[in-house]
């Protein structure tokens, strides 16, 4: 007698149980209609590409010397770089230089290692195309310049979450000067210099006190 | 059918705003005889509740697609029409346009008649749904009655429409549609009949005056708790809407039963299940939560005002009042629905049966003797 009523006891309470969850899920729900979208209206909103973006090359013909490092260290050896030797002056002359985006994996290896600085890796990201041999570019079209996200007048650009300033999630309605969460590199350096001009003549403290000021600024 | 139910509901006292007896007096006063006149109203009515069915499952997508949004922290549709209220329409036109594909091994009578028999009884339904004394199609007699029997035609349709598509995941799906609405009418059916035994009758319009003596307080979510969750999750199931959607689950189904069609047939299938979801929760409103009457009962209102009842301004008011009610009431479950589908996870087949036969129908036929004891305990407040 009394197993049975345990038995229904314990089927209420769990039933109980199920619709406090229930409800408790729900209010969950419920509180995500007063949030704002988090989504970004591409195209009328894009997002501003970190620093680090690895987006299309971009490429300066007059600076290359075609040593070819780039063919080397590419993974697929995609970059196509079409020189002569001048018989009389004994030097390379380069005639044309393409990369093929469709091909491309954005490693950046020949950005790293280009001994003159002439490849460089952009933010430009919009590479669609109507035919995929539209998307291997030539010297001049890798010499062009991307159009900017924050110049763009028809796009509103947005921070990116680690470019917001701190403790704040939505990146609509945050003024273009309010600075980031964490210190830049050069603030960072900054502050140790202005460390080591309080304590002259010890050296050794101020490079005890070297990790402290990054570890803050991380 | 439908002219006999319409018959039937002229011999009822009537009270409030009656349109059909001024539109055939007006025409009788022309030299048309009552028959005729009569013959004229039928189509008005039934054109109207067609009209408000259709607009009402336009405005119900467009509003499954704002609140899913914004429960996803979303926008949704937005481009077409202020805030996307045209997105439905476009839906609609797009696949009126589409082809209309029935595949070489279907049955091709079956495969189209399939969904025609899942939306005619849902339509049909909308018979008995009352926006006021006198504003529905037919005043049945078994009212309520008829719309759980036209809901049980519903699985056929499904499962005619699985098994003719000759494919193994519409099969699935016909079959677990089948077994789902067919285990989900029995607690509803109990649930509904706690509630007739309390109003003593089968009509939804006595139903609904039966809850409105002392407004929100006599509605009857108050003597039917219990009652009105079980309608609720049955009503879910029978809709096939989320934690009760495994009939259509894409992920492991493909879309059930719909998986062959496309264009005008699948059209059918996704105005029936928005369909039946307004019917439902219009039902679930009119059972228990007073259908056309406002919290505060409007005649008292008028009382207050010093006004009278059958003042014909008065009673077109009042009638304005009771179909804003009845659909205010309407969408507040429809949004309840919505905000369920993104809150629970779908229960699997052996669950959903289990709760079903081992939990719903026990606590139903609970409900119903405990109803019937306390009607011959308290008559006054049970409807004795």
């Amino acid at each position: 007698m009394f197993g049975f009523l345990k038995k229904v006891a314990d089927y209420t309470r769990d039933a109980v149980d199920a619709a406090n969850y229930l409800a408790q899920g729900l209010a969950v729900t419920f509180d995500h209609l007063r949030r704002r979208p988090i989504t970004v209206q591409y195209p009328y909103e894009k997002l501003i590409p970190s620093e680090r973006y690895r987006g299309r090359i971009h490429y300066e013909f007059d600076k290359c010397i075609a040593c070819e490092v780039c063919v080397r260290v590419c993974p697929i050896n995609l970059p196509v770089v079409d020189w002569v030797m001048n018989k009389e002056t004994k030097k390379k002359e380069l005639r044309n230089y393409s990369i093929d985006f469709g091909v491309c994996i954005f490693c950046g290896n020949c950005v790293e290692y280009c001994p003159t600085n002439c490849l460089s890796m952009t933010e430009e990201y919009e590479l669609a195309a109507f035919d995929r041999h539209s998307l291997n570019y030539d010297n001049v079209a890798l010499g062009r310049l991307p159009t900017s996200v924050t110049s763009d007048p028809s796009v509103q650009p947005l921070r990116e979450l680690a470019y917001l300033p701190k403790g704040v999630m939505d990146p609509h309605d945050v003024p273009a000067n309010q600075p980031r969460a964490g210190q830049l590199p050069a603030e960072v350096l900054k502050g140790l210099s202005l460390q080591k001009d309080s304590s002259p003549g010890d050296g050794g403290e101020s490079l005890q006190d070297a990790p402290d000021g990054e570890q803050s600024a991380g | 059918m439908v002219i006999t139910f319409a018959t039937a509901a002229t011999g009822l006292v009537s009270s409030g705003l009656d349109l059909e007896l001024s539109f055939s007096q007006s025409l009788q006063g022309l030299g048309i005889s009552p028959q005729v006149a009569h013959l004229l109203w039928l189509p008005l009515p039934m054109l109207l509740v067609l009209v408000a069915a259709v607009v009402g499952v336009l405005v119900t997508v467009w509003l499954e697609r704002k609140i899913s949004a914004a429960a996803q922290q979303r926008i949704g549709p937005e481009y077409a029409g202020a805030l996307g209220v045209l997105q439905p329409m476009a839906d609609g036109l797009k696949l009126l346009m589409k082809e209309d594909v029935i595949p070489v091994r279907a049955d091709g009578l079956l495969f189209t008649l399939g969904p025609v028999l899942v939306l005619v009884p849902v339509i049909l339904s909308w018979l008995i749904v009352p926006f006021g004394q006198n504003l529905l199609i037919s005043n049945v007699g078994v009212g309520i009655f008829l719309w759980i029997s036209l809901s049980s035609i519903q699985p056929i349709g499904l499962l005619m429409s699985g098994y003719a598509s000759n494919n193994k995941y519409s099969l699935l799906g016909g079959l677990r549609a089948a077994a789902q609405s067919i285990s989900y009418e029995i607690p509803l059916a109990l649930a509904v009949l706690a509630v007739v035994m309390m109003s003593n009758s089968l009509s939804t319009v006595d139903i609904v005056d039966q809850q409105n003596g002392a407004g929100v307080l006599s509605w009857n979510v108050w003597r039917q708790p219990v009652g009105f969750v079980i309608f609720w999750i049955c009503a879910l199931a029978e809709c096939e809407r989320l934690p009760f959607d495994l009939p259509e689950a894409e992920e492991e189904l493909v879309a059930g039963y719909q998986t062959e069609y496309a264009g005008m047939k699948f059209a059918l299938f996704y105005l029936g299940s928005y369909i039946n979801l307004v019917l439902s929760s219009l039902l679930v409103s009119v059972l228990y939560l007073g259908g056309w009457g406002f919290p505060i009962p409007v005649e008292w209102l008028v009382g207050w005002l010093g006004q009278s009842v059958d003042a014909p301004l008065v009673q077109v008011i009042t009638g304005s009042v009771g179909i804003v009610m009845t659909v205010l009431k309407t969408y507040l479950l429809v949004f309840l629905a919505i905000l369920l589908r993104w809150t629970t996870p779908r229960v699997r087949i052996d669950q959903l049966l289990d709760l079903g036969w081992k939990f719903l129908l026990p606590i139903a036929l609970v409900n119903l003797l405990v109803t019937a004891a306390l009607k011959l305990v308290f008559p006054f407040a049970f409807g004795g």
